[in-house]
């Protein structure tokens, strides 16, 4: 290299130096295109396709499979399903991550201990969570009815009945999502200047005035990535169904991502599968958008 | 008077904290005290505590069939797949902290926007990519998609921390003569080590509990991961023995409740922080 010139070794140091950012990102680009991106690609260029049932084919067919797909009886019953399961777990997810958070930022000591508590369940798997609370509210060995026999009441079989076995699944997601939720909320809380309470404190202000005109309204942005996570968290579910219910009893909690496995893997639907998937995506988009929106943040 | 009213009303959040506590331990503590019952103790007495408690069922597990391929499957697609994604991460995260270059902004976006494609949604098309490369039923195959999954995240955070990272410190480090390596090894990673901490113990959490991915892209036990035994093992004896079912869920539970436990303080700050941004 010694042959080189001085003047030729500063255009190429110049070329390396110029690169170097591209050579950095290159393998995430390389890796996240090429995964995700194909997964993407490739689920909505299927989506166009339609099964032939006779010779088992996948055909060119424009929109048909979306067409068929929004008048199916069986698809809107799944995004009924689907926004039952992220309307109830909003509604029970803030209530307990809004109180979680709210508390632990008021306690004085055990400050992190509580914490630790509340963030447990945040470290176990989807499948160990389903199951935990599969045994929970089993018919003749669940605590939740050792409980109710002990005030007398009749035994109760949670997962074998429609509305319950949503009502357990709504209850395990909450579980298992919301401690994220209590994490975001207790961290806009702690960004809250202190002075302000001593203030609304001299001026007479109530707790429940403090908390609706004060304490909320400053964590709002906080409040708004809450429910992005939760209702993103709970409109992707799917580890948590099958160890749970299983889609079941009968299809009473197959919710979309449920109904797209039961397409791709069952049915070897691929299309259809895969119009579930970009009907996903879309609604996670607009989900995310709306809140941005909604919540300024 | 008044001072004896504050003091109640400032020991009233308790009461929250102790229900709320009870909620998140309860499924928990019902598990672990189930995994010491014996079999028939599970349906007949109606004890919150095992009467004797017998390690049974955890004996049970760990001389089950392929009990330590599982936990090694786990173990090897955690680790490696963490250690790619971090890696890969951090260079990329350098280059959009630190480099002003064309398309950054839409090179940033391609990496991101990823973030919110739900996994369950790429389990059919990798299913069939995995297939074409004749690498379904393999470790790698999880590998590989672990760690496509994670890169967004984890170049999003680790892009917020370097940008904190004075330049200052960089420039005196270049002045030095260290080269690119030399200043991310010797200065940028341990300055920003917080946040590489968060992302560590975020990416072990999300292979370690792994479902969607595991159940389609693997076909027998010689790949399989703890959380599809896990399920497994529910679907084929659970009202048998739920006792080995709750044992083996307690098992796969522990290692992250340690990591998670004693790196708390990364995770709650570094986690928080790419969430909301």
């Amino acid at each position: 290299m010694s042959s080189t010139k001085p003047v030729t070794r500063s255009r190429n140091n110049l070329l390396i130096k110029q690169l170097t950012p591209y050579l950095l990102i290159g393998p995430a680009i390389l890796i996240v295109m090429g995964i995700l991106g194909y997964g993407v690609g490739w689920s909505f260029m299927m989506s166009l396709h339609k099964l032939n049932p006779l010779t088992f084919q996948n055909e060119f067919a424009g929109l048909a499979t979306y067409m068929e797909l929004f008048t199916s009886p069986q698809f809107q019953n799944a995004l009924l399903r689907s926004a039952t399961l992220v309307g109830g777990t909003i509604l029970l997810g803030i209530i307990v991550s809004l109180s979680f958070a709210l508390s632990i930022y008021k306690i004085q000591g055990f400050k992190g201990a509580v914490r630790a508590i509340s963030l447990i369940p945040w470290m176990v798997s989807g499948i160990a969570a389903a199951v935990m609370f599969r045994f929970l509210f089993s018919g003749n060995a669940g605590l939740i009815n050792i409980i109710m026999e002990s005030f007398g009441l009749a035994p109760v079989g949670w997962l074998a009945h429609p509305t319950r076995a949503m009502f357990v699944l709504i209850l395990t997601n909450t579980w298992f999502i919301s401690p994220f939720s209590t994490l975001i909320i207790l961290s806009g809380l702690q960004t809250i200047d202190t002075e302000i309470y001593d203030a609304a404190a001299v001026d007479g202000c109530s707790g429940v005035r403090t908390l609706g005109q004060i304490t909320l309204p400053l964590i709002k942005p906080m409040f708004g990535f809450s429910l992005i996570w939760l209702s993103f968290a709970s409109f992707n579910i799917f580890d948590v169904v099958l160890p749970t219910t299983g889609g079941g009893p009968g299809r009473a909690t197959e919710v979309l991502a449920v109904m797209m496995y039961r397409l791709a893997f069952q049915g070897l639907d691929y299309p259809m599968a895969s119009a579930i998937v970009i009907v996903l995506l879309i609604i996670n988009a607009f989900m995310s958008l709306f809140y941005l929106k909604t919540f300024k943040v | 008077m008044r001072k004896a009213a504050r003091l109640v009303i400032n020991n009233l959040v308790w009461i929250p904290v102790i229900i709320l506590s009870a909620w998140a331990l309860t499924p928990l503590i019902w598990a672990l005290s189930a995994s010491f019952k014996t079999r028939i103790e599970i349906y007949q007495a109606r004890t919150f505590l095992p009467a004797n408690p017998s390690l049974r069922a955890y004996g049970e597990v760990l001389s089950s069939d392929g009990f330590w391929n599982f936990t090694y499957n786990s173990t090897f697609v955690s680790i490696v797949s963490t250690f790619l994604a971090t890696a890969i991460g951090i260079l990329a995260a350098y280059a959009f902290a630190r480099y002003a270059f064309r398309w950054r902004h839409i090179l940033l976006i391609l990496i991101l926007v990823p973030r919110i494609i739900p996994r369950v949604s790429l389990v059919v098309p990798l299913y069939h990519m995995i297939v074409s490369f004749g690498l379904l039923d393999t470790r790698l195959a999880l590998v590989i998609t672990y760690t496509a999954t994670a890169v967004p995240f984890v170049t999003w955070i680790l892009a917020s921390f370097f940008a904190t990272v004075p330049k200052s410190l960089e420039d005196a480090a270049t002045i030095d003569g260290a080269s690119l390596w030399q200043t991310l090894f010797y200065v940028m990673i341990p300055v920003a080590w917080p946040g590489i901490a968060a992302v560590l113990i975020y990416c072990i959490r999300e292979a370690w509990n792994e479902f969607p991915f595991v159940m389609a892209f693997t076909t027998s036990a010689e790949s399989r991961t703890l959380p599809y035994q896990l399920f497994l093992l529910r679907e084929t004896m659970g009202i048998q023995d739920w006792s080995v079912v709750n044992a083996f869920t307690i098992i796969t539970i522990i290692p992250m409740v340690i990591a998670f436990l004693t790196m708390q303080r990364y995770v709650v700050k570094g986690i928080v922080s790419g969430a909301i941004k």
